[in-house]
């Protein structure tokens, strides 16, 4: 066991239990923290797998961004002087009955199957040749995503903002 | 234990979506329902990052996973704009309670 | 891919770039304009038509085919461009002229008249999706483009923000469309670990060549199926249209029941065609790759919908959520042009989706009227239609009896057409149990009609329509009455654009 699979099963180990604990624990703030860190650990997924621009992005964008919003989400639609802030759930034997058989399934094609293994030599930073890439071949994509930003925002604000009456 | 390879991604990936669909089915709050479809759409990225290495198919994979993390805050963004204003609405989020709609 | 590779794609792009500047546009324009906000009905509708004048040019390009960028060895290009693809967009088009005349009668549009600049560019940003869903031909952009689509008709479904119906119907359409779409990306990154590829060609290229692992496929292809299924709101995945529709205001129901659900419908045969036809014999028949049994599994989608979709609509005595399930039904029946798996099915498929799109837009428009004049769109408020206002009695009547696909209307040639094909490729009991489907619908078209003409009402009020009103509803009056007589320039129209699909 070398280095790589220590830190390998640090980080799998770090996601995949905080990834169980925020879709198991009652309070919903703390499944919000537990998020935290399985986007954490995923960002060190990314590292391993050699693509450093992408986890720093997962960094920023993911726990930066979308984690405080669901945390600003959480704390303004419960209210927080009540100690209601649970979230119950319903159907859980059915489901767990029903995710177990998908779960196994899935863990079974994914080591069973003869996935393609011939390793690609990343180079130590991807930064540049990603820019590269989405400036040409995805180019059309590139702008796609501008005009989802774009709707967004427009969206977000039409919904969320308070109507002159 | 073997060699990390491939597969050990993989299966981080089925966990997590395993997970992310379980909290979409059983959670009544949308914003867990929400934080579960956060989930899947990390698991989709592992397999993208992943592959992308392993099975030497250039750099595309980390491309799509970028891709991939804009959207999802896109979406967060609108999601949780309609979560507040169910709020303002009903003045809770518990999608069972929201259901009016019904014959 | 060089960069005069990108200057050559973007005469190709014409359209889409219209509607980019054109959302561009409204937004700008909104900041401007205070007092009259109805301005920016005709903005639209100008935006809109102009965009199809640029569909309509790219329809005699000889070279429709023309993968964007194909300069690379290893890259088809996001988007296709060809007559099939125009087909569809042409019927995205007009769907969305007639939102326009839709929003500018609705009085819940004009409820949020201050917010008509939001709605446009939402609107705008949607039917650039479906443009672009209609046309990739790269599973990555498959995604992004339903994506945006998506997170526009969010919105747009709860945009009457304050009225709690419309909200829960945008939560819902949130929580099931991004699991859905979730799942599908799922799906795509299994693909892409099978193939090594996002590109549809290329996906059909490494099939054909190599073995691959048809258990993981068939997963893979399940999952993006159902995201897919999630916009065309085939069962099992239709739990959210019948909350949708009914909470979302009528314009934005009548558009997603047609527009989006055609953006899906052309994703879906692409997705088919182009990853699994290995060659289409003379007769159009096609020969698949035997990989996934593509045929059982959409005979038992088809008919779980509509059997699903019909029977449920039994019970409905709301005329939105019956029109709902209609829809779902009708998505049935559409499914069945795919089973026969070929070009003869396809063209069903085009003919009952013009005929479709005409007649339920029409039966919208009238409910629309109604519960705009009663302030809801239950069933009993239609007593007495058809002696108080005898013009929209007879016009619903029409668009019922289209609806449920009796001659001499337009919807039965495109039912006749989806019959053809079944027993053309001996599907009977296919062909039978949507025969019996059909019957069952005329059930409840029959109950809405009852109350039209059998059921006196207490108290007769006449609903109030203008001249514009009349028009849209005469002019869509016409073709679902004369398709159903003189229907063969719409199977000529829809004939070129299936054999150009065959071309590569």
């Amino acid at each position: 066991m070398n280095i790589y699979d220590i830190i390998f099963y640090l980080f799998a180990g770090i996601t995949i239990i905080s990834g169980f604990l925020v879709v198991s624990v009652k309070n919903i703030v703390h499944a919000a923290f537990y998020l935290l860190f399985t986007l954490f650990g995923i960002a060190g997924l990314y590292v391993l797998l050699g693509a450093d621009f992408i986890a720093i992005v997962q960094i920023m964008v993911y726990v930066g961004g979308i984690l405080i919003l669901i945390l600003f989400g959480v704390m303004l639609t419960n209210k927080i002087v009540d100690v209601e802030i649970k979230s119950e759930s319903f159907q859980v034997i059915p489901a767990i009955i029903f995710i177990g058989i998908l779960m196994g399934g899935l863990v079974f094609l994914m080591v069973t199957t003869n996935w393609e293994n011939n390793e690609l030599i990343i180079p130590l930073t991807t930064t540049k040749i990603l820019g590269n890439i989405i400036l040409t071949d995805y180019i059309l994509i590139f702008e796609l995503l501008g005009i989802l930003l774009l709707i967004a925002l427009i969206g977000a604000a039409t919904i969320a903002r308070k109507d002159k009456v | 234990m073997a060699q990390v390879g491939l597969n050990h991604f993989l299966i981080v990936s089925a966990l997590l979506f395993s997970f992310g669909l379980f909290a979409v089915v059983t959670r009544k709050n949308a914003v867990m329902v929400l934080m579960g479809i956060e989930l899947i759409l990390n698991a989709s990225n592992i397999n993208f990052i992943a592959f992308s290495k392993f099975g030497n198919f250039a750099i595309d994979g980390q491309v799509i996973a970028l891709f991939v993390i804009v959207l999802a805050a896109a979406e967060a963004a609108i999601a949780l704009a309609i979560v507040l204003n169910i709020y303002k609405v009903f003045s809770n989020v518990n999608v069972d309670e929201i259901d009016n709609l019904k014959e | 891919m060089e960069l005069v590779n990108i200057f050559e794609g973007l005469t190709y792009l014409k359209p889409e770039i219209t509607l980019g500047i054109g959302l561009l546009l409204i937004v700008l324009l909104d900041l401007f304009i205070n007092k009259n906000k109805n301005v920016l009905h005709f903005i639209s509708l100008a935006i809109i038509l102009i965009t199809g004048y640029f569909v309509l040019e790219q329809s005699d390009v000889s070279k429709a085919f023309l993968p964007i960028s194909t300069q690379t060895d290893r890259n088809f290009g996001m988007l296709t461009l060809d007559a099939f693809g125009i087909y569809f967009k042409i019927l995205v088009l007009l769907g969305s002229i007639l939102l326009v005349f839709f929003s500018i009668t609705s009085a819940e549009v004009k409820s949020v008249n201050n917010r008509l600049g939001e709605y446009y560019a939402l609107i705008l940003g949607m039917l650039l999706g479906m443009m672009l869903m209609i046309s990739a031909s790269d599973l990555i952009m498959v995604y992004l483009s339903i994506e945006l689509v998506s997170l526009s008709s969010y919105v747009l479904a709860g945009f009457t923000k304050l009225r709690s119906r419309s909200s829960e119907a945008a939560l819902k359409y949130l929580l099931y469309g991004g699991t859905a779409s979730g799942i599908m990306l799922f799906g795509i990154s299994l693909l892409f670990g099978i193939t090594g590829n996002t590109n549809l060609y290329e996906i059909h290229k490494v099939l054909i060549s190599a073995q691959v692992n048809s258990l993981t496929f068939s997963t893979a292809i399940v999952m993006i199926f159902t995201g897919m299924a999630y916009k065309i709101s085939a069962a099992p995945f239709h739990f959210w249209t019948p909350d949708v529709y009914e909470g979302a205001p009528i314009s934005i129901t009548a558009y997603l029941s047609v527009a989006s659900k055609a953006a899906g419908f052309a994703l879906l045969i692409r997705f088919v065609k182009t990853v699994f036809v290995m060659f289409s014999e003379q007769n159009g028949d096609w020969n698949l790759i035997p990989i996934f049994d593509w045929q059982t599994f959409i005979i038992v989608i088809s008919i779980l919908t509509m059997t699903l979709g019909n029977f449920t609509a039994l019970w409905q005595n709301n005329l939105k959520r019956l029109l709902a399930y209609s829809s779902i039904a009708h998505a049935g029946y559409l499914l069945l042009g795919l089973t026969v798996l070929s070009d003869k099915g396809i063209l069903a498929i085009l003919i009952y989706f013009t005929f479709y799109l005409i007649m339920n837009l029409g039966a919208f428009y009238i409910v629309m009227l109604i519960a705009d004049k009663t302030g809801t769109e239950d069933i009993t408020k239609l007593k007495g239609l058809g002696h108080s206002s005898p013009f929209l009695g007879t016009a619903l009547t029409i668009f019922l009896i289209s609806l449920v696909g009796l001659p001499p209307t337009a919807g039965f040639i495109g039912k006749f057409y989806i019959f053809v094909s079944l027993l053309d490729s001996k599907m009977i009991l296919v062909a039978v149990i949507a025969l019996l489907n059909t019957v069952v619908s005329l059930y409840y078209y029959i109950k809405v009609l009852k109350y039209i003409y059998l059921v006196k009402g207490d108290k007769i009020e006449t609903i109030p329509i203008n001249y514009s009103n009349y028009i849209v509803i005469i002019t869509l009056l016409i073709p679902t009455i004369l398709f159903g007589i003189y229907f063969t320039p719409i199977v000529n129209l829809a004939n070129k654009c299936v054999l150009l699909l065959n071309n590569l």
